[in-house]
Protein backbone atom coordinates (compact mmCIF):
# COMPACT_ATOMS: atom_id res chain seq x y z
CA UNK A 1 0.00 0.00 0.00
CA UNK A 2 1.47 3.36 -1.00
CA UNK A 3 1.60 6.31 1.44
CA UNK A 4 -1.42 8.05 -0.15
CA UNK A 5 -3.55 4.94 0.23
CA UNK A 6 -2.41 4.48 3.80
CA UNK A 7 -3.24 8.09 4.56
CA UNK A 8 -6.66 7.70 2.95
CA UNK A 9 -7.30 4.61 5.04
CA UNK A 10 -6.26 6.52 8.14
CA UNK A 11 -8.76 9.27 7.30
CA UNK A 12 -11.57 6.80 6.62
CA UNK A 13 -11.06 5.08 9.96
CA UNK A 14 -11.12 8.55 11.55
CA UNK A 15 -14.42 9.39 9.89
CA UNK A 16 -15.79 6.01 11.04
CA UNK A 17 -14.66 6.61 14.63
CA UNK A 18 -16.28 10.05 14.52
CA UNK A 19 -19.55 8.45 13.42
CA UNK A 20 -19.57 10.38 10.17
CA UNK A 21 -19.91 7.47 7.78
CA UNK A 22 -23.17 5.90 6.78
CA UNK A 23 -24.48 2.97 4.78
CA UNK A 24 -22.12 0.89 2.69
CA UNK A 25 -19.12 3.10 3.45
CA UNK A 26 -19.53 2.55 7.20
CA UNK A 27 -19.91 -1.20 6.75
CA UNK A 28 -16.81 -1.32 4.56
CA UNK A 29 -14.68 0.44 7.18
CA UNK A 30 -16.24 -1.69 9.90
CA UNK A 31 -15.10 -4.81 8.06
CA UNK A 32 -11.63 -3.29 7.73
CA UNK A 33 -11.53 -2.54 11.46
CA UNK A 34 -12.77 -5.99 12.46
CA UNK A 35 -10.25 -7.73 10.21
CA UNK A 36 -7.17 -6.29 11.85
CA UNK A 37 -6.20 -5.71 15.45
CA UNK A 38 -4.04 -2.77 14.37
CA UNK A 39 -7.04 -1.12 12.76
CA UNK A 40 -9.11 -1.77 15.87
CA UNK A 41 -6.48 -0.02 17.96
CA UNK A 42 -6.40 2.81 15.49
CA UNK A 43 -10.19 3.23 15.69
CA UNK A 44 -9.95 3.17 19.49
CA UNK A 45 -7.16 5.73 19.39
CA UNK A 46 -9.33 7.99 17.24
CA UNK A 47 -12.37 7.52 19.47
CA UNK A 48 -10.37 8.52 22.53
CA UNK A 49 -8.81 11.47 20.76
CA UNK A 50 -12.26 12.71 19.68
CA UNK A 51 -13.59 12.25 23.23
CA UNK A 52 -10.60 14.18 24.53
CA UNK A 53 -11.23 17.02 22.07
CA UNK A 54 -14.89 17.24 23.00
CA UNK A 55 -14.06 17.22 26.73
CA UNK A 56 -11.59 20.03 26.05
CA UNK A 57 -14.32 21.78 24.06
CA UNK A 58 -16.53 21.86 27.14
CA UNK A 59 -13.98 23.99 28.96
CA UNK A 60 -14.74 27.64 28.44
CA UNK A 61 -11.84 29.85 29.46
CA UNK A 62 -12.86 33.39 30.31
CA UNK A 63 -11.50 36.19 28.18
CA UNK A 64 -9.09 38.39 30.15
CA UNK A 65 -10.74 41.62 31.30
CA UNK A 66 -7.94 43.50 29.49
CA UNK A 67 -9.25 42.20 26.15
CA UNK A 68 -12.81 43.27 26.89
CA UNK A 69 -11.86 46.71 28.18
CA UNK A 70 -9.46 47.31 25.27
CA UNK A 71 -12.18 46.47 22.73
CA UNK A 72 -14.71 48.74 24.43
CA UNK A 73 -12.21 51.60 24.89
CA UNK A 74 -11.21 51.41 21.22
CA UNK A 75 -14.86 51.54 20.14
CA UNK A 76 -15.55 54.58 22.35
CA UNK A 77 -12.46 56.42 21.05
CA UNK A 78 -13.35 55.54 17.47
CA UNK A 79 -16.96 56.72 17.95
CA UNK A 80 -15.77 59.93 19.63
CA UNK A 81 -13.37 60.69 16.77
CA UNK A 82 -16.10 59.97 14.25
CA UNK A 83 -18.52 62.31 16.03
CA UNK A 84 -15.85 65.01 16.30
CA UNK A 85 -15.11 64.68 12.60
CA UNK A 86 -18.83 64.89 11.79
CA UNK A 87 -19.22 67.94 14.05
CA UNK A 88 -16.23 69.76 12.56
CA UNK A 89 -17.37 68.95 9.04
CA UNK A 90 -20.88 70.16 9.92
CA UNK A 91 -19.59 73.41 11.43
CA UNK A 92 -17.23 73.95 8.51
CA UNK A 93 -20.03 73.34 6.05
CA UNK A 94 -22.28 75.80 7.87
CA UNK A 95 -19.58 78.48 7.92
CA UNK A 96 -18.88 77.92 4.25
CA UNK A 97 -22.59 78.18 3.51
CA UNK A 98 -22.83 81.40 5.52
CA UNK A 99 -19.78 82.89 3.76
CA UNK A 100 -21.15 81.94 0.35
CA UNK A 101 -24.45 83.56 1.27
CA UNK A 102 -22.69 86.69 2.65
CA UNK A 103 -20.65 87.13 -0.52
CA UNK A 104 -23.75 86.63 -2.65
CA UNK A 105 -22.23 83.69 -4.43
CA UNK A 106 -25.08 81.24 -3.88
CA UNK A 107 -26.68 80.13 -7.15
CA UNK A 108 -30.09 81.72 -7.78
CA UNK A 109 -29.50 84.49 -5.25
CA UNK B 1 -29.51 34.57 15.59
CA UNK B 2 -31.13 35.51 18.89
CA UNK B 3 -33.40 38.51 18.88
CA UNK B 4 -31.09 40.20 21.37
CA UNK B 5 -28.01 39.71 19.17
CA UNK B 6 -29.89 40.93 16.14
CA UNK B 7 -31.06 44.09 17.91
CA UNK B 8 -27.64 44.79 19.38
CA UNK B 9 -25.88 44.16 16.05
CA UNK B 10 -28.27 46.49 14.24
CA UNK B 11 -27.72 49.23 16.82
CA UNK B 12 -23.94 48.69 16.81
CA UNK B 13 -23.84 48.85 13.00
CA UNK B 14 -25.28 52.40 13.34
CA UNK B 15 -22.42 53.36 15.65
CA UNK B 16 -24.09 52.66 19.00
CA UNK B 17 -21.12 51.93 21.28
CA UNK B 18 -23.32 50.82 24.17
CA UNK B 19 -24.81 48.06 21.99
CA UNK B 20 -21.31 47.08 20.82
CA UNK B 21 -20.17 46.95 24.46
CA UNK B 22 -22.95 44.48 25.24
CA UNK B 23 -21.95 42.31 22.26
CA UNK B 24 -18.33 42.33 23.42
CA UNK B 25 -19.30 41.34 26.96
CA UNK B 26 -21.59 38.59 25.69
CA UNK B 27 -19.26 37.03 23.11
CA UNK B 28 -15.74 37.79 24.35
CA UNK B 29 -15.34 34.28 25.80
CA UNK B 30 -16.20 32.71 22.44
CA UNK B 31 -13.61 34.84 20.63
CA UNK B 32 -10.93 34.20 23.23
CA UNK B 33 -11.67 30.46 23.33
CA UNK B 34 -11.30 30.08 19.54
CA UNK B 35 -8.13 32.17 19.49
CA UNK B 36 -6.70 30.12 22.33
CA UNK B 37 -7.40 26.86 20.50
CA UNK B 38 -6.07 27.97 17.14
CA UNK B 39 -3.11 30.06 18.27
CA UNK B 40 -2.29 28.99 21.80
CA UNK B 41 -2.06 31.05 24.99
CA UNK B 42 0.80 33.34 23.88
CA UNK B 43 -1.07 34.90 20.97
CA UNK B 44 -4.70 34.47 21.96
CA UNK B 45 -4.98 37.79 23.81
CA UNK B 46 -3.56 39.94 21.01
CA UNK B 47 -5.64 38.10 18.41
CA UNK B 48 -8.82 38.57 20.46
CA UNK B 49 -8.18 42.29 20.67
CA UNK B 50 -7.61 42.45 16.94
CA UNK B 51 -10.84 40.52 16.33
CA UNK B 52 -12.89 43.12 18.22
CA UNK B 53 -11.18 45.98 16.43
CA UNK B 54 -12.09 44.32 13.11
CA UNK B 55 -15.63 43.62 14.30
CA UNK B 56 -16.19 47.27 15.24
CA UNK B 57 -14.70 48.43 11.94
CA UNK B 58 -16.85 46.00 9.95
CA UNK B 59 -20.09 46.44 11.89
CA UNK B 60 -21.46 48.65 9.12
CA UNK B 61 -21.13 45.79 6.64
CA UNK B 62 -22.82 43.21 8.86
CA UNK B 63 -25.98 41.86 7.22
CA UNK B 64 -28.74 40.28 9.21
CA UNK B 65 -29.04 37.34 6.79
CA UNK B 66 -26.39 35.41 8.69
CA UNK B 67 -26.28 34.83 12.43
CA UNK B 68 -24.11 37.27 14.37
CA UNK B 69 -22.28 34.34 15.99
CA UNK B 70 -21.45 32.84 12.55
CA UNK B 71 -20.14 36.21 11.38
CA UNK B 72 -18.13 36.55 14.57
CA UNK B 73 -16.71 33.02 14.22
CA UNK B 74 -15.66 33.92 10.66
CA UNK B 75 -13.84 37.10 11.68
CA UNK B 76 -12.20 35.30 14.59
CA UNK B 77 -10.98 32.35 12.52
CA UNK B 78 -9.77 34.64 9.70
CA UNK B 79 -7.91 36.87 12.16
CA UNK B 80 -6.26 33.85 13.78
CA UNK B 81 -5.31 32.31 10.45
CA UNK B 82 -3.86 35.64 9.24
CA UNK B 83 -1.86 35.97 12.44
CA UNK B 84 -0.57 32.45 11.97
CA UNK B 85 0.36 33.09 8.32
CA UNK B 86 2.21 36.26 9.26
CA UNK B 87 4.09 34.34 11.89
CA UNK B 88 4.89 31.23 9.91
CA UNK B 89 5.11 32.36 6.28
CA UNK B 90 4.70 29.24 4.21
CA UNK B 91 3.51 26.58 6.54
CA UNK B 92 3.26 23.54 4.29
CA UNK B 93 5.98 21.95 6.32
CA UNK B 94 3.66 21.91 9.30
CA UNK B 95 1.46 19.16 7.94
CA UNK B 96 2.50 15.64 8.76
CA UNK B 97 4.05 14.20 5.63
CA UNK B 98 1.91 11.97 3.45
CA UNK B 99 4.62 9.37 3.52
CA UNK B 100 4.05 9.06 7.24
CA UNK B 101 3.12 5.47 8.04
CA UNK B 102 -0.15 4.79 9.79
CA UNK B 103 0.48 4.85 13.50
CA UNK B 104 0.12 1.52 15.21
CA UNK B 105 0.09 1.84 18.92
CA UNK B 106 0.35 -0.73 21.61
CA UNK B 107 -1.81 1.39 23.88
CA UNK B 108 -4.14 4.11 22.62
CA UNK B 109 -3.80 7.48 24.32
CA UNK B 110 -5.93 7.77 27.40
CA UNK B 111 -4.05 5.12 29.28
CA UNK B 112 -5.40 2.10 31.06
CA UNK B 113 -8.65 1.93 32.93
CA UNK B 114 -11.74 4.02 32.42
CA UNK B 115 -11.49 5.84 29.07
CA UNK B 116 -13.63 8.76 30.29
CA UNK B 117 -11.40 9.30 33.30
CA UNK B 118 -8.29 8.94 31.14
CA UNK B 119 -9.64 11.43 28.59
CA UNK B 120 -10.09 13.93 31.38
CA UNK B 121 -6.41 13.80 32.27
CA UNK B 122 -4.81 17.22 32.20
CA UNK B 123 -1.63 15.82 30.77
CA UNK B 124 -3.50 14.40 27.79
CA UNK B 125 -5.17 17.73 27.20
CA UNK B 126 -1.84 19.53 27.24
CA UNK B 127 -0.47 16.99 24.78
CA UNK B 128 -3.46 17.53 22.52
CA UNK B 129 -3.04 21.32 22.70
CA UNK B 130 0.62 20.98 21.73
CA UNK B 131 -0.35 18.49 19.03
CA UNK B 132 -2.96 20.83 17.58
CA UNK B 133 -0.31 23.46 17.08
CA UNK B 134 1.68 21.12 14.89
CA UNK B 135 -0.99 20.59 12.25
CA UNK B 136 -1.77 22.95 9.38
CA UNK B 137 -3.68 25.94 10.66
CA UNK B 138 -6.66 25.67 8.28
CA UNK B 139 -7.00 21.99 9.18
CA UNK B 140 -6.65 22.92 12.84
CA UNK B 141 -9.34 25.58 12.58
CA UNK B 142 -11.72 23.10 10.95
CA UNK B 143 -10.92 20.47 13.59
CA UNK B 144 -11.49 22.93 16.43
CA UNK B 145 -14.83 24.03 14.98
CA UNK B 146 -15.97 20.43 14.47
CA UNK B 147 -14.77 18.55 17.53
CA UNK B 148 -14.34 21.27 20.13
CA UNK B 149 -17.07 23.72 19.16
CA UNK B 150 -19.38 20.94 17.96
CA UNK B 151 -20.45 22.74 14.78
CA UNK B 152 -22.00 21.02 11.76
CA UNK B 153 -20.24 20.82 8.41
CA UNK B 154 -22.56 23.40 6.77
CA UNK B 155 -21.76 25.81 9.63
CA UNK B 156 -18.01 25.15 9.34
CA UNK B 157 -18.17 25.65 5.57
CA UNK B 158 -19.98 28.99 6.06
CA UNK B 159 -17.46 30.18 8.64
CA UNK B 160 -14.41 29.13 6.63
CA UNK B 161 -16.03 30.29 3.38
CA UNK B 162 -15.25 27.04 1.59
CA UNK B 163 -17.46 24.34 0.04
CA UNK B 164 -18.78 21.75 2.48
CA UNK B 165 -16.63 19.03 0.88
CA UNK B 166 -13.50 21.09 1.55
CA UNK B 167 -14.55 21.62 5.17
CA UNK B 168 -15.02 17.86 5.55
CA UNK B 169 -11.61 17.22 3.97
CA UNK B 170 -9.90 19.69 6.29
CA UNK B 171 -11.51 18.15 9.37
CA UNK B 172 -10.55 14.68 8.19
CA UNK B 173 -6.95 15.66 7.46
CA UNK B 174 -6.72 17.60 10.72
CA UNK B 175 -7.99 14.57 12.64
CA UNK B 176 -5.50 12.24 10.95
CA UNK B 177 -2.71 14.80 11.36
CA UNK B 178 -3.38 15.16 15.07
CA UNK B 179 -3.45 11.40 15.47
CA UNK B 180 -0.06 11.09 13.78
CA UNK B 181 1.39 13.89 15.93
CA UNK B 182 0.02 12.35 19.14
CA UNK B 183 1.28 8.92 18.20
CA UNK B 184 4.75 10.39 17.72
CA UNK B 185 4.47 11.70 21.26
CA UNK B 186 3.46 8.23 22.41
CA UNK B 187 6.47 6.74 20.68
CA UNK B 188 8.80 9.31 22.18
CA UNK B 189 7.25 8.56 25.57
CA UNK B 190 7.78 4.85 25.19
CA UNK B 191 11.39 5.41 24.12
CA UNK B 192 11.90 7.31 27.34
CA UNK B 193 10.17 4.47 29.22
CA UNK B 194 11.30 1.25 27.54
CA UNK B 195 8.91 -0.89 29.59
CA UNK B 196 5.98 0.60 27.67
CA UNK B 197 7.32 -0.40 24.29
CA UNK B 198 5.24 0.23 21.19
CA UNK B 199 5.67 -2.40 18.58
CA UNK B 200 4.50 -1.24 15.24
CA UNK B 201 3.58 -3.56 12.49
CA UNK B 202 3.07 -2.82 8.85
CA UNK B 203 -0.45 -2.84 7.42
Amino acid sequence: MNPEERWEQLERIGAYAAGELGGEEAREVERLVLESEDHQQLAQFYARMITLLSVMGEESPEAPEAVVSYAIRRAYISAFLQQTEDLLLGVGRSYLGALTYYLGLRAGQ
Amino acid sequence: MTFEDSTLATRASRGDVEAFTQLVRKHSNLVYRIALRILGPEDAKDASQEVWVRVWRSMGSFRLESAFSTWLYRITVNTCLSARRREMGQEAHQAPALSESIPYLQEPPGGEGDPEAAALGRERMDEAIRGLRQIRSDHRAALVLRHMEGLSYPEIAEILEVPEGTAKGWVSRGRAGLLVVLSRGEEAGSERHPTASTERGEP
